[in-house]
């Protein structure tokens, strides 16, 4: 073994025996593990999340097409050992000996659902209901209302096509049933393989063949990137992120938020790695000198730091992965109770990247330390100083490039998105210069404050001063850590306030539908006399529309391009619901145009603004629509917006009342009915049996525990990056530390008492959190603000509540952190202190 | 007169400047130096005076502006840093006045330093041999840091020797020691550099120690005069300045 081996063993081995390594390994390991804790664990939420949610497509993915699938397509599903269902649906009438409906029938195969439970009773009694996958050939499932509707029970004969099935079960939940309010008649299931004795699909036929898949995430995203480039005109494939639903949009800002967090984290480790590497090339220029004095070459020194410092980070990195492990699976086992982790997460890539993360942040933010390192002059050790230090202008400018070149690519790494992290970058960086002017101003006015305060304040507000430069630095590291810290607070209460907000207690978890003119006051005085919440009656009439200005519609959006687009909606090309309102409905907010007076007797139209950007119409255009037997020519007089999240009837296009009020119309409400009303209803219904329920209290209630277990994720996510957060200020805290020693030193010797060298200390942190408090409360407004309407769509607002957590938790964490950091030095005894420093 | 190859170190107008935002300070002379094999060389000199710049640059720490000097025919002034840091490794020793010993590595493990970057055979077994020679036996295992400034001094003499230097320069050894360790610490180094024959150059306030020394010169802003003894102890006296002569 050579000597610049030994050597570096040999200074590695007693370092770390002696703690002077301690903070440079903390962040490292910090670094990793945090890394493979957040990568592992949002992987794992996000995991758990989409299976539990692919309950609601009954499949992890789905493919809709009009027409039967190459079989070469399911037999690679098959060899990447995906799971599989089909179901073919369409509308058809069903008959009995006296009455028919026009149903949704679906025919599915003995493998349906993938995903969730379709639960069936063998009887009337919902109770009795257990999880089932598909009747059995020739017998019928349907719901209740089918059964009401056709006035049989079970037990009793359906006719379908040309086949007869024997109807043996109520079906009480379908899994992947549609959110969608005007879904056309009631549901029977049927078994795949009956479907052609029906001889139903004919030439022409108008169906859907929907292909599910499920299986591990690995083989099904292998699959879906094999399979989408095929994917033809006619085929609609998707995920549950993909249906434009509100869970689906619940999830991925859960994903968005779960990113954003863990890239924040991952800053806030490097910048923890970046402090602490500065201070460990601080701490070794004297060794170099004198390595160099006696005779040790560059080659020799860089040598012996290389290895030191590979071996450090090999440690670092190893044990960060062990700490990760550890902490993901005990965050996991936290949340055993309300997270499904049994699904087998993929420990691969947090492992990958964690491993990767400490290997870009152990090199890139070291490289420029080390570099000076081994540049340190041997003249230090005559001078006290290295005169070589001061390099050229050029240089010092580029040093920091290693350092912005690695954030960079730990930001494209997890978002993989070049002009986000860019804009993050250069963002954070303008952010850094501002708060660098700003906090050298902060720290003359405090000075000036200072010389009128105490004598302890005194002290600490001259030291803020003096060491203006470093404390500069450790300012802006502090009010990074805190801004990011604030941020992940401010926007997890901020998401998850918007999500109850979408969701209240109360929100509708019944629709009455098909309620008619004569139905009217009867349904208002139900609701009235139970007291319950109601969207109000919307009347809904059917119509097509046939021409924008002079166009034939037809001519502008096929039918299968308004269905893909339009994410499964009903939308143009097939009849639409429509409604006419006095005032604009909650929830709608005009973005173009004016809402018309309710004695206007124009004909007038307010759109939906997605589908009038698809259609290309603007507020003045003429739209033709076929009601009926009678056209109905109206002007586009506003655009709107609509929050499809809400729990009430949307639509695509509300008229004035004078072109709709004399058109014959079918109303619908949303209600929210408790628990203790459910029976008041089902007794008012039955007296109504025209009036269509339909019940989505399953999905709220499944909605609200996903988002609750969304929730407590990101709290989890939290605490750890609260976790970084706290190293950065350690690390900053110690990096000062041998400046410190020496002043404290020489106060010592002046004969400060130990009472105002602690209280100077205390002050002088306390001094500097606040004012990093203060200064990232501000910037944390603008990252927010950002945030909030570019990434999340959502409204932005201003958190001054945080403002004073944020200078809070800043002024009191820095202040003990800083005297926790000093209190050794402060209880040493002159003496000691001296022999230390010289 | 001696022959060249007697001569160890040989400066010849050596000056040393540097340049300041505004104007360029001088901070030594042009200055002539010719120290003999074997002999004990004290500078003394006021703290600013250029004592210490005059050491680093003569021991190869640093280059001169202008002038040349050779350390074992060795033309320091032309070599880079590389080469520098070579001639050190061969042919030179320090002893710092903050002994400035490597804080995470042993008592024996700082003696051994030099010996192992000189590459020389059994660094341990010298390193020991030293240790003993300082008294210091017992204390091979502890750390700087567990040690009294005397202690590490003794032990920085050590590490100055056990490479067996030809030339050993000691900034102010004593400087931060009570009288008596001082004392101690001097006998300690001139008695080691007898045995070892080896040639010494010392930077001190302190005429008690320059005294103990064969020639003493005296820096002053920058400039260097030889200081005459009452009793020349065996070398020419050269006399430095004005003149720049030398005898050579």
């Amino acid at each position: 073994m050579s000597y610049w081996h030994k050597h570096s063993l040999r200074l590695l081995k007693h370092e770390l025996k002696r703690g002077e390594l301690t903070i440079i390994l903390l962040a490292i390991v910090l670094a990793v593990s945090a890394v493979f804790a957040l990568s592992g664990f949002s992987s794992r939420v996000k995991q758990a999340l989409t299976a539990e949610s692919s309950t609601f497509i009954a499949a992890d993915r789905v493919l809709d097409t009009g027409s039967v699938i190459d079989p070469t397509v399911l037999a690679k599903a098959t060899s990447l050992e995906l799971i599989q269902a089909q179901q073919i649906q369409m509308s058809s009438m069903v008959f009995t000996d006296e009455k028919m409906a026009l149903s949704a029938l679906s025919a599915v195969s003995d493998t349906y659902p993938l995903r969730g439970e379709l639960l069936v009773s063998p009887s009337l009694d919902a109770s009795e209901a257990v999880a089932s996958n598909s009747p059995k050939s020739g017998e019928a499932w349907l719901e209740a209302k089918g059964l009401r509707q056709l006035g049989i029970a079970l037990g009793d004969s359906i006719e379908v096509g040309v086949m007869r099935f024997k109807v043996t079960g109520l079906i009480t939940q379908i899994p992947d049933a549609s959110f969608s309010v005007f879904s056309s008649g009631p549901v029977v299931f049927i078994n795949n393989n009956d479907i052609q004795k029906t001889e139903l699909i004919q030439p022409g036929s108008r169906l859907s063949y929907k292909y599910l898949f499920a299986g591990d995430a690995d083989n099904i995203t292998a699959f879906e990137q094999w399979f989408t480039p095929q994917l033809s005109d006619n085929q609609r494939w998707y995920d549950i992120k993909s249906q434009n639903s509100p869970l689906a949009r619940a999830l991925s800002k859960a994903d968005k938020y779960l990113s954003l967090a863990s890239m924040l984290g991952i800053v806030l480790a490097s910048v923890a790695v970046a402090v602490a590497s500065r201070r460990y090339s601080q701490r070794h220029q004297s060794v170099v000198a004198v390595f160099k004095a006696m005779g040790a070459s560059k080659r020799y020194v860089s040598k012996l730091y290389c290895l030191h410092w590979s071996l450090l980070s090999v440690l670092s990195i190893s044990l960060g992965l062990v700490v990760g492990y550890l902490i993901l699976n005990l965050g996991l086992y936290a949340m055993r109770d309300y997270l499904d982790t049994s699904t087998t997460g993929n420990m691969a890539y947090p492992f990958l990247v964690a491993i990767v993360t400490g290997i870009i942040c152990a090199f890139a933010f070291a490289i420029t330390p080390l570099r000076e390192l081994v540049q340190t002059s041997p003249m230090m050790l005559l001078r006290g100083r290295d005169n070589n230090a001061a390099s050229s202008l050029f240089t010092r400018l580029m040093s920091p490039l290693p350092s912005l070149l690695a954030i960079f690519t730990l930001l494209y790494l997890f978002s993989q998105d070049a002009v986000l992290s860019a804009a993050l970058l250069i963002g954070g960086m303008l952010v850094a210069l501002v708060l660098l002017v700003i906090g050298r101003l902060f720290m003359s006015a405090g000075r000036s404050a200072g010389s009128k305060a105490g004598k302890s304040w005194h002290l600490a507000l001259a030291n803020l001063k003096r060491r203006a430069n470093e404390n500069a630095v450790q300012l802006i590291s502090f009010t990074i850590a805190i801004q990011l810290l604030l941020i992940i607070v401010v926007m997890k209460n901020g998401l998850i306030d918007d999500w109850q907000q979408q969701l209240p207690d109360n929100s509708a978890n019944r629709f009455l539908v098909n309620i008619t003119a004569t139905q009217v006051e009867p349904v208002n005085n139900f609701v009235d006399s139970l007291g319950i919440e109601s969207s109000g009656l919307f009347p809904v009439v059917r119509g097509r529309l046939t021409k924008i200005n002079n166009d034939q519609v037809t001519k502008r959006v096929s039918k299968e391009e308004t269905k893909s687009a339009d994410n499964g909606r009903r939308g143009v090309g097939r009849e639409l619901n429509m409604t006419w309102r006095d005032g604009l409905p909650y929830e709608n907010s005009l973005i173009a145009g004016s809402w018309w007076q309710p004695e206007d007797t124009r004909a007038l139209v307010s759109i939906e603004s997605t589908l009038a950007d698809k259609l290309a119409v603007e507020i003045g255009d003429n739209l033709t629509f076929q009601l009926g037997s009678e056209e109905v020519l109206v002007m586009v007089s506003s655009i709107r917006k609509v929050n499809w999240q809400t729990l009430q009837p949307n639509f695509y296009m509300i008229f004035n009342q004078h072109v709709l009020a004399d058109f014959p119309a079918t109303y619908i409400s949303s209600l929210y009915v408790p628990d203790d009303a459910t029976d008041a209803l089902q007794d008012f219904l039955t007296q109504y049996p025209t009036i269509t329920l339909i019940d989505v209290d399953a999905i709220i209630t499944q909605l609200r525990s996903v988002i609750g277990q969304v929730s407590i994720a990101i709290e989890f996510i939290l605490l750890l990056v609260v976790l970084a957060g706290s190293l950065v200020l350690v690390a900053q805290v110690q990096a000062s530390m041998e400046e410190r020693e020496r002043e404290l030193a020489i106060l010592r010797t002046l004969g400060a008492s130990g009472r105002l060298l602690r209280n100077s200390v205390l002050f002088e942190f306390v001094a500097l959190g606040a004012l990093a408090g203060l200064m990232a409360s501000i910037a944390m407004e603008l990252g927010v603000y950002i945030l909030q309407s570019r990434i999340f769509d959502m409204p932005g607002s201003f958190h001054f509540q945080y403002w004073l957590l944020g200078i809070g938790a800043g002024a009191s964490f820095v202040g003990l952190i800083g005297l926790l950091s000093c209190w050794r030095l402060l209880n040493m005894s002159s003496v000691t202190l001296i022999r230390r420093t010289m | 007169m001696k022959l060249n190859s007697d001569v160890i170190l040989k400066v010849s107008a050596l000056t040393k400047s540097v340049k300041t935002d505004a104007k360029t300070l001088d901070i030594l002379h042009p200055m002539d130096l010719t120290v003999i094999a074997g002999d004990s060389l004290a500078i003394v000199g006021a703290s600013g005076s250029g004592k210490s710049t005059l050491l680093s640059i003569i021991a190869g720490l640093d280059l001169p502006s202008s002038g040349e000097v050779f350390l074992k025919n060795k033309p320091l002034h032309q070599f880079n840093e590389e080469q520098r840091s070579a001639v050190r490794a061969r042919h030179v020793g320090f002893i710092f006045q903050q002994f400035l010993l490597i804080n995470s590595l042993t008592a024996l493990e700082n003696i051994m330093l030099p010996a192992e970057l000189a590459e020389m055979d059994n660094p341990e077994q010298l390193a020991r041999e030293l240790l003993a020679k300082v008294d210091l036996t017992d204390r091979a295992e502890h750390f700087p840091s567990q040690l009294s400034g005397g202690e590490q001094q003794r032990v920085a003499i050590a590490r100055a020797f056990i490479s067996k230097p030809d030339i050993l320069f000691a900034d102010e050894p004593t400087g931060n020691l009570d009288t008596k360790t001082g004392s101690h610490i001097a006998d300690l180094l001139f008695e080691i550099n007898k045995q070892q024959g080896t040639t010494l150059i010392l930077v001190t306030h302190d005429p008690k120690l320059a005294a103990r020394c064969q020639r003493q010169v005296t820096m002053e802003s920058g400039q260097l005069t030889e200081t005459v003894t009452d009793e020349p102890l065996g070398t020419e006296p050269l006399v430095i300045k004005p003149s720049l002569s030398t005898s050579l």
